[in-house]
């Protein structure tokens, strides 16, 4: 559905984004995580057609970015980072619109209208002035801006942010039902938990492309695994033990737990197994813990930083 | 061209709603084309009473039959070209308005991911600025033909408008003069984020309009239809300049790349 190939855009003397490549296919969750300042928004504006790259090429449901600019953007529905919406006139106005610029019946745009005002709970406060409205239902409003034409290809730039827990829990819901209506999303969030939770892959970009995996991936391409070994007392009596142990690294110690990477752990679990009973410890559990997203994203910012 | 319609009637709702634009022109055409006109050939006589009129006839026409005729006729040539200032100030006053709101409100990204064009932007907010400023002049200069002609008419007997300087500058100088201010207001309105500055811009280019008018009154020369034939044709070939640079500045990377917007 979407293909990136060695994309840059440079601001005079700023590159913004350097030479990234990607694709997403029909129906895919992609969710796309960076710092602040690391090409995301630049991104999304180059796949939408609203800035051109400065080289590289984008191909959209088969047309190329340069050519094919209107096309791609009666397939596409973007919900920018601030929601972008006009105040002085009514939620609803403010829907018609911008549908209207789209080729689909007014039939078709009305019940469109109602099924999204109705879905995030604004039905009730269609004719009020967007003005009127709270930062959580601007962004609602935005978000049904975004889909009303019903869009291939969804663009969203944070799209739980200014939302309370139920509304982002919504939204969430809602964005993961669209893969069964086939809808390609573009997820750029900094809330790991939720890029996490939605995408089937996830792009870590700070200027250049860091890594591109499923979370499966990333978790088991970490080199160090982490494990958690649970004691019967306190683990802090066992602490010289296992800095003893070379193949172990960043040892943590809580109560009887003791938290710790190791390399290679399908030949070294048993050797330490081995080390810390033959030594007196009384082990209740030995996990692995996967690592979560926020740890993986931050290890490889972090690397990346030191580069 | 369907898109820029939805543009011009989302935003003619928008300006008919705008109080404040509607209550300058108001001002504007009540003293322009009513107050002016009927005050200044009503009291006619009295002008000419004066001696340094009377020198001013007889230096600019010669001795002539109808001295009251020639200074209504001399009053009439001022206030067409003092009407200008009507579409001058109701273009200026809504293009930037257009353009601000977009930046005020940060609809312009939403908008331009849509399938609509720059040039369909372009234009919409152009019709949005330029049709109203037509209309509203064009009732002006109906109003001040009916306001002339019942004052003359109780002076002098006689209707002096409609005549051919009065269709030059309603029918060919305002519309010209309306686009090009819609043009550069816009221009302007691009790298500004206040709608002051942006639309003060409408008067500051209305002055050499004031400079013709006092280089009749110094007696230098006086308006002639070949005059704003020649007016007319010079305007309409700034129209293509001001033109390329505002679709310049309308283009879509300009548009997010380099407006100023607001913080």
């Amino acid at each position: 559905m979407i293909k990136v190939k060695n994309l840059t855009r440079k601001f005079e003397d700023i590159t913004a984004v350097e030479n990234i490549s990607f694709d997403i296919g029909e129906s895919e969750i992609f969710g796309f995580l960076g710092p602040n300042g690391a090409g995301k928004t630049t991104t999304i504006r180059m796949l939408s057609t609203i800035i051109s790259p400065t080289s590289g090429s984008i191909n959209i449901d088969n047309r190329d970015t340069k050519s094919g600019g209107e096309h791609i953007r009666s397939i596409i529905g973007l919900l920018t980072e601030s929601p972008g919406l006009y105040e002085k006139i009514s939620a609803y106005a403010n829907l018609d619109y911008f549908s209207s610029f789209y080729d689909i019946t007014p039939e078709r745009r009305r019940k469109n209208i109602e099924k999204y005002l109705k879905m995030f709970g604004l039905w009730e406060r269609k004719d009020d002035l967007a003005g009127t409205y709270s930062k959580g239902m601007k962004q609602k409003l935005a978000l049904s801006r975004a889909l009303v034409h019903e869009p291939k290809i969804l663009f969203l730039d944070e799209p739980t942010a200014g939302l309370d827990p139920e509304s982002a829990y919504m939204v969430r819901n809602f964005i993961e039902s669209l893969k069964k209506e086939k809808t390609t999303v573009f997820l750029c969030t900094h809330n790991l938990e939720e890029a996490s939770n939605l995408s089937d892959r996830v792009c870590i970009i700070k200027r250049k492309i860091i890594r591109i995996a499923t979370l499966d991936e990333l978790q088991n391409s970490s080199e160090n695994k982490i494990v958690e070994i649970i004691f019967k007392d306190k683990a802090e009596k066992y602490i010289k033990l296992l800095e003893e142990i070379n193949e172990l690294k960043d040892i943590k110690i809580d109560d009887n737990k003791a938290t710790v990477a190791i390399e290679k752990p399908e030949t070294s679990n048993p050797e330490i197994i081995k080390k810390l009973t033959v030594n007196g410890a009384q082990i209740l559990y030995f996990n692995e813990v996967k690592a979560t997203l926020e740890e993986i994203y931050l290890g490889l910012i972090k690397d990346e930083e030191a580069k | 061209m369907k898109k820029a319609a939805i543009i011009f009637k989302k935003e003619i709702k928008e300006v008919i709603k705008n109080k404040n634009i509607w209550l300058s022109t108001l001002i504007i055409i009540t003293i322009f084309s009513i107050v002016m006109p009927a005050g200044l050939i009503l009291g006619s006589e009295s002008i000419l009473d004066d001696e340094d009129t009377a020198n001013f006839i007889n230096k600019a026409f010669g001795i002539v039959d109808e001295p009251l005729k020639v200074l209504i006729g001399f009053i009439l040539k001022q206030l067409l070209l003092l009407l200008l200032f009507i579409p001058a100030m109701v273009s200026s006053l809504i293009a930037p308005s257009s353009v601000i709101m977009e930046k005020e409100n940060n609809t312009l990204e939403p908008l331009l991911a849509t399938p609509i064009g720059a040039s369909e932007l372009l234009l919409g907010k152009t019709l949005t600025a330029i049709i109203p400023s037509l209309v509203i002049t064009t009732i002006s200069f109906i109003i001040l033909t009916v306001v002339v002609d019942i004052t003359a008419f109780i002076k002098l007997g006689y209707l002096p408008l409609p005549n051919l300087e009065w269709v030059i500058v309603a029918f060919i100088l305002s519309p010209i003069l309306s686009f090009i201010i819609t043009m550069i207001s816009i221009i302007v309105s691009s790298r500004s984020t206040d709608i002051r500055s942006a639309q003060g811009i409408g008067s500051t280019i209305i002055l050499p309009i004031y400079l013709i008018i006092g280089l009749q009154l110094a007696g230098f020369f006086l308006l002639s239809i070949t005059y704003l034939l020649v007016g007319c044709l010079v305007l309409l070939a700034v129209c293509p300049f001001v033109l390329k640079i505002a679709v310049k500045v309308f283009d879509r990377e300009n548009i997010i790349t380099k407006w100023k917007m607001k913080a």
